[in-house]
């Protein structure tokens, strides 16, 4: 009873990873590393080309980025849970294939153990693919968003609005378009 | 033959009068002209023009006076002083603000340009230089004349100038080599894992 129940609730554990929106604690690092990283690539643009003084704006540069490492770790959540579906249905003829090859001389390994393979394998590639492109994805949108807007359409503000509102409009655009369902 | 003693009688008696008519009239014209030429004293007509598009703090301004004499007679000692452009607001890079020209004959002119760089932005008034010349080589006193003014004009701040019209084409090559480890990494790992996995597919077709 004790066996079957560990066993249903690896099983279980695998089911619910698959279908959780929550993220792991490495994966929660990497996304707000990486959003940290691009949310403050345009202090560059902002500084050399608008001509912001560093050291007067740093208050600016500091909550703005801030809030833009959130929303973009937020678009890098939701992105990656709509993608990881997507990949699972995609993959998964792939990865029976792939672990079957694998354990084809392993004649100890039942069915179940075979399908707990699989299943456990096409949770991390479609998490691993799901991650990786959420977060290109995510990152190419968000830098062409605030090109468009400070250079475009904001371009006769004074900087500070300028850097605000670009840097602001485009990390909560990329959020809000996470939200989709498709 | 008395027709033709008559008309050779009427031809030169028409060709002295015509003649007379003409030496007349070019003397009375000579005399009237040479008179007023004698008597017309040099007069100056002075300009100073900003040949700048734009004025930018620390870059140069570019400024022409002209100087026309549409008198009748040649203007001498002919001092141009610019006394406008105080040194702790501007830099003198090319030509002088006081300069002195011998002689401008009449009917012709003179230029002189002067390249200045404001060290300072702002509103600025440009103002009338100042201009004295011996009217006559018997004047006795020296006639002072101003230029035309300019008016005002704005000096952008550099910011202002550069953020509008340089290309920083080095600041948006460095801002591209700093996007790339976000893009390209990502998308590249991304993008081995699904060759091969759909490698792994094609594959299983082929065989």
């Amino acid at each position: 009873m004790t066996q079957k129940q560990k066993a249903l609730s690896k099983e279980e554990e695998i089911l619910l990873q698959d279908f959780s929106r929550n993220v792991s604690t490495k994966s929660n690092a990497l996304f707000y590393g990486n959003a940290f990283i691009v949310s403050a690539i345009p202090i560059w643009l902002f500084w050399r080309i608008h001509f912001m003084d560093l050291l007067t704006s740093s208050p600016l540069f500091l909550i703005i980025t801030c809030l833009s490492t959130y929303l973009v770790s937020f678009a890098y959540k939701k992105t990656k849970f709509v993608l990881k579906h997507k990949v699972a249905v995609k993959r998964e003829d792939a990865i029976s294939r792939e672990i079957s090859k694998m354990i084809a001389e392993d004649k100890k390994m039942n069915k179940k153990e075979k399908d707990e393979r699989v299943l456990w394998k096409k949770n991390e590639v479609s998490d691993y693919e799901a991650t990786t492109f959420s977060i290109f994805y995510n990152n190419a949108l968000f830098l062409a968003v605030v090109i468009g807007l400070s250079f475009f359409l904001l371009k006769s503000f004074s900087p500070s609005f300028n850097y605000i509102f670009s840097v602001g409009l485009s990390s909560g655009l990329i959020a809000l378009l996470s939200t989709g369902t498709k | 033959m008395a027709r033709k003693v008559k008309r050779n009688i009427a031809t030169v008696s028409l060709f002295t009068m015509d003649n007379w008519l003409k030496i007349c009239i070019v003397v009375v014209f000579a005399v009237a002209t040479t008179g007023n030429e004698e008597a017309t004293p040099a007069k100056l007509l002075f300009s100073k023009q900003i040949l700048n598009k734009y004025l930018v703090e620390g870059m140069d301004i570019v400024i022409k006076y002209s100087l026309f004499n549409v008198g009748g007679t040649a203007a001498l000692d002919v001092q141009v002083a610019d006394n406008t452009f105080g040194p702790q607001d501007f830099e003198v890079v090319g030509g002088q603000l006081k300069v002195t020209i011998d002689r401008i004959p009449p009917g012709s002119n003179a230029t002189h340009v002067v390249v200045i760089r404001p060290s300072k932005y702002g509103y600025f008034n440009f103002t009338a230089a100042e201009v004295s010349y011996l009217p006559s080589e018997d004047a006795a006193e020296a006639l002072v004349g101003l230029s035309s003014e300019p008016g005002q004009g704005a000096i952008v701040p550099f910011k202002e100038y550069d953020r509008k019209f340089s290309p920083h084409l080095l600041d948006w090559l460095s801002f591209a080599v700093m996007s790339m480890p976000s893009l390209v990494l990502p998308y590249a790992l991304w993008y081995s894992s699904k060759t091969k996995y759909e490698a792994i597919l094609t594959q299983k077709k082929d065989k």
